[in-house]
């Protein structure tokens, strides 16, 4: 029979501390169906009062609990322990962004890429009195990009990401292609020239680790992809009007 | 001593603080946010099935109006509500919803490209505006994209300690910046609470871990008065084991609620609504056909919406489906969903007026930590994000019309002589060593609210209750933390969030042991009926040394005279 007992060793950072960084070892006879972020919460309560992480809503739909679980990019809160026990798992925080304590990251990049992308409706003009209409096709089409979360896990596993942390990152190009076929928002020219370089869609290795990894089923990849054939089609368009001007001079 | 000062302060950054301060910041205000956790985490982004309004965008014979949203939110409110501030409520409703919408909130559509509407609990109409069921994530995303393009500054991870209040006014509050541990005097000529629900008191329930009422224990310790804490809601539908939200959106779109015996339950509660009865009825018929032995397990019973088929639950219910799969195994498309009924929404908190004014000059409040009161004894469902915009919006819309005329400082010391207070008594708790670990009394707090002061309540178990709490209160000032540093002090927050928490839960109990009757989510075993000529009336409840002190204030009737409540 597998061992009950669960061992969580955990990447801690303290920057008060020599040295500051080191691994712990907690151990803890999980409950039935006990998820991750439950034994983190448990272990802070009878363990040691000082471990650092982030949670709220504890039912995968918050975005705080992102971290690396062996090695893979998960919520904890929807990561069960069951699957952990036997052998000790390495629980990490959330790659390339500046650690502030244990499990907690410093998200202000992130955050700064969102803002750099306008990330809110530039609505076309409309009487206040009624809504938009939107065919249900349209909406169905925008939906996917829309369930984002904003948790960063797609960042943890973006390679493009780990080499410039310029680039804007999969969730922020998402959220731009989101609002580029939102037929309320009147915005197509600022969308594409925003994302068009190598910070942005260009900068995509397209290996698709974002889509396997996010925890909502957002696609970004794909997302990525559509952006960069709008900007193409737009350079072919312009390419053909300034040929033909000059074909009818 | 550095102070940060603006003319606004909204504590809080879910529906209700991101909507007022938006308001604020269009007036040309310098306004701020301060919030816990990000704005994006918020518990605002756990709400499921729909928003409110008569739009009347669905086809059905008779036109629906605000005039019939009221109606159905008074009844379902078992009269406790004030008819005047519902009626503002539902006339407001369809300006915040396509407001919402304008900016960007992806409603999901009617065939004709309008906002669609659901069934749902307690209304005549398909009256519910939703994004699949998701819909709370999609308003609080449009509204922090809002915030994001006006630079409204957040103030992200800090923690509201206590409010500074000199000569009768607020004039701001001492927070604490948590990564920094630094002690952080804010001083706004407005302050405005939307902290949210209290949930986490009970051991069951729906709210996501943050939520302590920790802003409602702020107001009520600087003296204003708690309003109808004894009136709260459970949720028929949370996913069994993990107390998770299952939308009241799976019975409006069609879902079954079956015992062990395979029967719909609802036919011996509510033979007309059935399963669309409001959610006070809907849970105590789910808890009766537990206890009386027709459950699962003793635990739970079934919501079945397999009949839906897989393309409709897809389209409409792809939230649940996947917190079932993640959190209990279970493929709603192919299986029945197990729930149990469990601690949802607070009707009651600070009392505010239309305009989100309290008591105390000063301070505002909306949101769930606030009671306008318009849900009065229950809830409808779709009726709390509505309430969030329409009062967030109008606490917003005051706060810049107060801000002139407001009070200046009268004493520049007086954000000094607070931190020095503060201080000594954050000393005096390090100061205790560590005795007795704090979750442990939350943990029996949380017990005993769900076993005694739950669904159905009586004289004997609440007089327990009251015995009980007031223990907890006393071991609490032997409870120590061990942390001296302020950064990163989980036990100090965790210690101040459970002080608050036992308070607020003494007003609960307080005000069932008063009510002698019972009235929506508020039901005595040993009063059962509702009692309209000692207790159609609020209850508030004032802090004092010996616990609460409570009165009576009256309801607000306008059109609508009470009548027996049938579904």
């Amino acid at each position: 029979m597998r061992s009950r007992l669960l061992t969580l060793k955990i990447r801690r950072f303290n920057p008060e501390r020599h040295p500051s960084e080191w691994l712990q070892a907690f151990h803890l006879e999980p409950w039935e169906k006990m998820n991750l972020l439950e034994a983190l919460l448990h272990i802070q309560e009878e363990q040691d009062g000082s471990l650092a992480f982030r949670y709220s809503c504890r039912g995968a739909v918050c975005g705080s609990c992102a971290m690396r679980v062996d090695g893979r990019l998960v919520l904890a809160c929807r990561t069960h322990v069951e699957d952990l026990l036997g052998k000790p798992v390495l629980i990490e925080p959330l790659p390339y962004f500046p650690i502030l304590r244990d499990l907690v990251v410093d998200m202000s990049l992130f955050f700064a890429h969102y803002r750099e992308i306008q990330p809110y409706l530039h609505g076309k003009s409309i009487s206040s009195e009624r809504e938009y209409l939107m065919d249900v096709s349209s909406r169905r089409a925008i939906d996917p990009y829309v369930n984002c979360i904003l948790c960063g896990i797609c960042f943890g596993n973006c390679p493009a990401f780990r080499l410039d942390r310029q680039f804007l990152g999969p969730a922020i190009l998402a959220k731009a292609y989101r609002f580029l076929i939102d037929p309320r928002d009147g915005r197509e020219k600022e969308i594409l020239e925003n994302v068009n370089g190598q910070k942005g869609v260009w900068g995509c290795k397209t290996v698709f680790n974002c889509v396997k990894v996010c925890p909502k089923e957002v696609p970004p990849t794909h997302a990525i992809v559509q952006l960069r054939n709008e900007i193409l089609r737009r350079r072919l368009g312009s390419l053909f009007s300034r040929l033909k001007s000059l074909f009818s001079l | 001593m550095d102070i940060l000062s603006y003319d606004a302060l909204v504590v809080g950054g879910g529906l209700a603080g991101l909507r007022a301060a938006i308001e604020i910041k269009k007036a040309g205000r310098k306004v701020a946010i301060l919030s816990k956790v990000h704005p994006l985490r918020s518990h605002s982004t756990a709400a499921q099935g729909g928003i409110n309004a008569a739009l009347a965008n669905i086809p059905v014979p008779v036109k629906d109006s605000w005039e019939r949203h009221a109606f159905d939110t008074i009844k379902g409110s078992d009269y406790l509500a004030d008819q005047d501030v519902v009626e503002v409520m539902c006339q407001e409703a369809v300006d915040r919803v396509i407001e919402m919408e304008h900016w960007g909130t992806l409603f999901s559509r009617t065939k004709e490209g309008k906002i669609a509407q659901r069934p749902f609990g307690g209304a005549g109409f398909p009256r519910t505006c939703y994004a699949a069921d998701r819909t709370g994530h999609n308003l609080l995303h449009t509204l922090y994209e809002q915030v994001t393009g006006l630079e409204i500054p957040v103030h992200e991870e800090w923690y509201a300690l206590t409010l500074v209040v000199s000569e009768g006014r607020c004039f701001g509050l001492l927070a604490l910046h948590f990564f920094e541990g630094k002690i952080i005097p804010i001083h706004a000529r407005e302050v405005l609470l939307a902290t949210g629900g209290y949930g986490r008191i009970y051991l069951r329930s729906t709210n996501a871990v943050i939520n302590t009422g920790s802003g409602s224990f702020l107001a009520y310790e600087a003296g204003v008065p708690l309003e109808d804490m004894e009136f709260v809601q459970f949720h028929p539908t949370s996913l069994y084991g993990t107390n998770i939200l299952i939308t009241e959106a799976a019975r409006g779109e069609g879902g079954y609620l079956l015992n062990a015996r395979g029967e719909r339950l609802m036919e011996r509660y509510a033979p007309k609504h059935m399963e669309l009865a409001p959610r006070d009825i809907v849970a105590r018929a789910i808890q009766t056909e537990i206890n009386e032995g027709r459950g699962f397990e003793g635990e739970y019973v079934h919501l079945d919406f397999r009949h839906l088929g897989r393309g409709k639950i897809l389209d409409l219910l792809p939230g649940i489906r996947q917190i079932a799969i993640d959190f209990a195994g279970v493929d709603p498309i192919l299986e029945p969903v197990p729930i149990q009924p469990a601690q949802h929404y607070s009707m009651g908190g600070i009392e505010t007026n239309v305009d989100g004014e309290t008591a105390l000059p000063g301070l505002f409040a909306a949101g769930e930590c606030a009671c306008v009161s318009v849900h009065g004894a229950n809830r409808l469902g779709g009726n709390s994000l509505l309430e969030t915009l329409v009062f967030g919006m109008r606490a917003g819309r005051k706060a810049v019309l107060s801000m002139d005329s407001a009070k200046s400082l009268p004493d520049p010391g007086l954000f000094e002589k607070e931190w020095s207070r503060l201080q000594a008594r954050l000393e005096g708790i390090f100061r205790r060593g560590k005795q007795e670990p704090c979750f442990r009394l939350r943990d029996e707090m949380k017990s005993l609210m769900s076993s005694h002061v739950g669904i159905f309540r009586n004289e004997s178990d609440l007089s327990f209750a009251r015995q009980e709490i007031r223990k907890l209160k006393g071991r609490l000032r032997s409870v120590g933390v061990n942390q001296q540093n302020l950064a990163f002090n989980y036990q100090l927050i965790q210690y101040l969030e459970l002080e608050g928490m036992l308070h607020l839960a003494e007003t609960i109990v307080e005000g069932a042991l008063a009510r002698r009757e019972s009235r929506g989510s508020h039901y005595r075993v040993d009063y059962p009926n509702r009692d309209d000529n000692h207790w159609l009336h609020h209850t508030l409840a004032f802090k004092t040394p010996d616990g609460p002190r409570l009165e009576q204030k009256e309801v607000t009737i306008t059109g609508y005279p009470p009548k027996e409540r049938t579904y």
